[in-house]
């Protein structure tokens, strides 16, 4: 009898405790097919496994396979507890079901097993049924996004009035890390907080809605915009200099272009959305 | 019995997220933290200034669950990397992790897989354990699992295999007592064959945690007290090994702190009222100077 080296037997048992329906299907699916994981299954499970009567090797798998899949449902549940709210548990599960199969996670950390999630649910079936769950969803991993992103000294509006007027037109805002701008087709932040508040979801109102979420020392905030702080919002994060964010904002017609960007520029120092910091 | 060669910390529990607010009301007389070294693998925010808080007043020791020391993926340098600055930041006493692997082909399982025992794996483990070390500029220490399954082609026991990785590796062994216990069950050995084959010098810590009794086997659960029979087990555990240090793990169906603090006082208490191991130089300072009372 030729025993797997370890590669093979981790790569096959990697495709049974991943297999989407048990891994008895996933073993009869492979013998109909002929497919003998690279020559790990030549000899059966049973060569590669230990099993007895009381446990045999599928079932001693089959644990594996279970705490695979609960311990990321459990994770993704705590990310997306909205998404879960929305969809209810027996959705929830499904469409996770399916996530994995698409995303089986490759970071080192659970806390980046969600990351596709988003993207994912929008070409998922749920999504015609609750066509705000990708919005949603997004939503969800912005704040996940803020809530652990990178520290930072805040600007503050003397450091800022300190500078000699000709420097400001090729001033870089620095919007902090944390700081994540959704341009959203649902108005889900009003669903996500009724799942916050512990109240029963509402459905999200199919209106543009333009959001910021950010974190200030520990705290995360959020708060829908209008749409053209967001584009300044992006532009600064892209490192357009303060100069051509005005333009923007004369572009856009606005009637008094001076007094907006001085009414946001004032709004972003007192909510902690600029960093200190060099431009990179 | 034994003098653990290294410093033992005391009694301490696993930090999680739930105990942070009775921690910073209380600062309860545990005498250390173990925490999970992912969970503060990330840029800012929260996680790293509670963190920052519980250095300040307790030793901790980074226990990782991702290293995946037996995947036959070669070593990932990222999280290294990270572990590494996690270790410069917080100064840990030590670093474990566990004799498994969690992934393959670039995917990760989020669980602990058991490993063949052969010569293979003991050779490509070893040899990955002394390249962490290098890299990390320090010893680690390697925990056994609980397992479900065993491989036809191991050619040794587990405790052989991780004697021979800490010996051959010049690592320490985190023995979790409970994990030996669910495995014993699972795969019917006699428990105390496992204490017996260890080198008592390369045992640095204990885990002691709750598992479920499921008919057929057990699970290794963390969410239920410390099972009596696995307290009868820490008792010969440290009767062997001496005082060492005890870390209570509880990861589901938390209670509150207290209850969890009372295991660790339960630990405790086993070890100063085992006659036998109470020698000079065994209950010595921790290594790492932290007064964790207000």
């Amino acid at each position: 009898m030729t025993f797997p080296n370890l590669e093979q037997t981790q790569r096959l048992l990697w495709r049974l405790i991943t297999a989407p329906r048990g891994v008895a299907d996933a073993l009869r699916e492979m013998r109909r097919r002929g497919d003998d994981a690279d020559g790990a299954l030549r000899d059966g499970l049973e060569a590669v496994v230990d099993g007895d009567v009381v446990l045999p090797a599928e079932r001693r798998l089959d644990i594996y396979a279970n705490m695979y899949f609960f311990r990321l449902l459990d994770a993704l549940k705590e990310d997306y507890p909205a998404v879960g709210a929305v969809i209810g548990n027996d959705e929830f599960h499904n469409l996770i079901t399916d996530y994995l199969l698409q995303h089986p996670p490759t970071h080192y950390s659970l806390r980046y097993a969600g990351q596709h999630l988003a993207r994912f649910v929008r070409s998922h079936r749920l999504q015609q049924q609750v066509p705000f769950l990708g919005d949603l969803a997004a939503f969800e991993w912005a704040l996940l996004e803020a809530f652990d992103a990178e520290d930072e000294k805040l600007l503050s509006a003397p450091t800022l009035t300190a500078l000699p007027p000709g420097a400001w037109a090729e001033l870089r805002l620095q919007p902090v890390a944390s700081l994540q701008l959704l341009a959203l087709e649902w108005e889900v932040p009003l669903t996500w907080n009724d799942v916050h508040e512990g109240r029963p979801p509402r459905q999200a109102p199919p209106q543009p809605t333009w959001v910021r979420v950010w974190r200030r020392d520990l705290r995360v905030f959020h708060r829908s915009i209008a749409a053209d702080e967001l584009a300044l919002l992006r532009d600064a994060t892209a490192g357009e200099p303060f100069a051509k964010l005005c333009e923007k904002i004369a572009e856009n017609g606005d009637e008094d272009p001076v007094a907006r960007m001085g009414a946001l520029l004032h709004q972003w120092l007192a909510e902690g959305l600029l960093a200190d910091r060099e431009p990179t | 019995m034994s003098v653990p060669l290294r410093p033992s910390l005391g009694c301490g529990v696993g930090l999680r997220p739930r105990h942070y607010s009775y921690v910073f009301e209380q600062w309860p007389g545990v005498d250390w933290f173990e925490v999970i070294s992912e969970n503060f693998m990330v840029p800012g925010g929260r996680p790293l200034h509670n963190l920052t808080r519980i250095r300040e007043r307790y030793p901790i020791v980074l226990h990782g669950v991702s290293l995946s020391i037996g995947s036959s993926d070669p070593l990932n340098l990222d999280y290294l990397a990270e572990l590494r600055r996690l270790a410069e930041r917080f100064e840990p006493a030590w670093i474990s992790d566990h004799l498994c692997w969690t992934g393959t082909g670039g995917h990760n399982l989020h669980d602990l897989l058991p490993l063949p025992f052969t010569e293979e794996t003991l050779r490509h483990v070893v040899e990955r354990v002394q390249r962490v070390q290098d890299f990390l500029g320090r010893q680690i220490a390697m925990e056994n699992v609980s397992s479900y399954l065993t491989f036809r082609h191991s050619t040794m026991p587990e405790w052989e295999f991780l004697s021979a990785v800490a010996e051959a590796a010049d690592c320490g062994i985190l023995l979790d007592v409970n994990n030996i216990y669910v495995s014993a069950v699972n795969h019917r050995f006699d428990p105390l064959d496992y204490l017996a084959a260890l080198p008592p010098s390369r045992i640095w810590q204990f885990h002691l945690a709750g598992h479920s009794d499921h008919g057929d086997y057990l699970l290794d659960t963390h969410d239920h007290p410390v099972k009596d029979l696995v307290w009868d087990l820490y008792r010969e555990a440290i009767r062997r090994f001496g005082p060492v240090s005890t870390l209570i793990e509880w990861d589901d169906n938390i209670p509150e702190f207290p209850e969890l603090q009372a295991h660790a006082d339960r630990a405790r208490q086993l070890q100063e009222n085992l006659d036998d191991v109470s020698q000079p130089g065994a209950n010595a300072a921790p290594p790492v100077a932290a007064d964790h009372r207000p």
